[in-house]
């Protein structure tokens, strides 16, 4: 029990440059009870919000001005202190070799857009299964 | 010009080459050779004019495309002042295409307003059902010692029960609804996309404008002297962002929905 209000208490970064998918994604982590969120609109004003170390979970599209996703995860991945911070992609970008290269630099779940409310959720769920056994 | 003047422009041109080909082989054969070399010389000046006309007419055809289409979205653009550093139609399609993209986001947060609220009227209607429960209780209690109670309880606790799944169908469509607002990213991502072409077609026009107006400038055409400039395209990188990809493409490359991501990613062991 002291797991289950732990998880749902934890910081999470969404990171998307459109304001309608941070919304919905946020709306359907409130859902999962998951109401400690704060936004970024792309990798260059995630990093500082990650480097205050209080983020534990990241949840990011690719295609963004600025930085990327994917050069957002391989940053977040070659920092030491978040090398281990779960991250969840959700993107339009549904080419194989963005699909294997994302998994490469070490994303724990890919949702192409549009989803739906319970892929997005069941993906969530099963990020946190995995941490938690 | 119309178009009809320059077909006929050309017509004249080949019906002449025609005439005037016979004309030299007879001053040849009668050996006259002056008379000759002025057929060849007077072919030659006809060609160059045929030639710049059209430039002309391409050139003024683009400047009249560019105005009507400016025209359609009620811009007028200014009197041509010799060189055009930007294009106003041009200018004013990314315009509109950002437009799109700013009031789709705007609706989409209007509605995903409704959608919160209606929500909060859904939670409110869980805590009146709660309520109901509790007074339902009493009536329960009641129900024995009046006859004319009798069965109201189980009635009304099956209305209750009712209830409370629609309550709960709307609260999964309400989230539907939220859900489905993605279109706006979706459509914003290829709009962007349409705006950079857009952008750049727009530097190519007007460079190309501004080369037509030196041909008009200049009275003849020197063979050979138009440069054009070839870039050549940087090797793309295979897993460059691209946006959504277009639906029915049919492309094996591309994962056609959340399943094959699925499947992709397992059949690779991650």
């Amino acid at each position: 029990m002291g797991d289950i209000v732990l998880k749902k208490d934890i910081k999470i970064l969404v990171v998307d440059d459109f304001s309608t998918m941070r919304r919905i994604i946020k709306n359907l982590l409130r859902d999962l009870g998951f109401t400690n969120v704060v936004e970024a609109d792309d990798g260059k004003t995630a990093m500082p919000i990650l480097q205050q170390g209080e983020v534990q979970f990241l949840v990011t599209d690719w295609n963004m001005p600025g930085m990327t996703g994917i050069d957002l995860v391989r940053a977040v991945r070659a920092d030491p202190k978040m090398a281990g911070m779960p991250i969840l992609m959700v993107t339009a970008e549904a080419k194989r070799e963005q699909i294997i290269a994302a998994a490469q630099a070490g994303v724990n779940g890919y949702v192409i857009k549009p989803f739906t409310a319970a892929v997005l959720k069941g993906k969530i769920d099963k990020i946190f299964d995995r941490i938690g056994s | 010009m119309s178009e009809a003047d320059c077909s006929q422009g050309l017509d004249g041109f080949e019906a002449l080459l025609q005439a005037k080909a016979n004309e030299l082989v007879s001053v040849l054969d009668s050996g006259d050779i002056n008379s000759g070399l002025n057929i060849i010389n007077e072919l030659q000046q006809v060609k160059h004019l045929a030639f710049y006309n059209e430039v002309g007419y391409l050139t003024r055809g683009l400047h009249e495309a560019i105005k009507s289409f400016s025209d359609d979205a009620k811009v007028h653009t200014e009197p041509g002042n010799g060189k055009a550093d930007s294009i106003h139609g041009m200018a004013d399609a990314s315009q509109r295409l950002s437009y799109v993209i700013e009031l789709t986001e705007k609706t989409s947060h209007d509605t995903m307003d409704r959608v919160d609220k209606s929500l909060a009227l859904v939670d409110k209607l869980d805590q009146q059902s709660g309520r109901f429960v509790d007074l339902l209780s009493l009536v329960g209690q009641l129900e024995s010692e009046f006859e004319g109670l009798h069965g109201v309880y189980d009635r009304t606790n099956q209305l209750s029960k009712e209830s409370e799944m629609a309550v709960k169908d709307l609260r999964h469509e309400l989230t539907e609804i939220l859900v489905s607002q993605s279109y706006q990213d979706i459509t914003g991502q290829l709009i962007r996309r349409v705006i950079t072409l857009v952008t750049q077609v727009e530097g190519s026009l007007v460079q190309l404008m501004d080369m037509a107006a030196k041909v008009e400038r200049i009275s003849g055409l020197n063979a050979g002297q138009s440069q054009v400039e070839t870039k050549e395209k940087a090797k793309k990188d295979p897993i460059e962002a691209e946006g959504p990809q277009l639906a029915g493409k049919n492309n094996p490359g591309v994962a056609a929905d959340q399943d094959d991501v699925d499947d992709l990613l397992s059949s690779l062991g991650f």
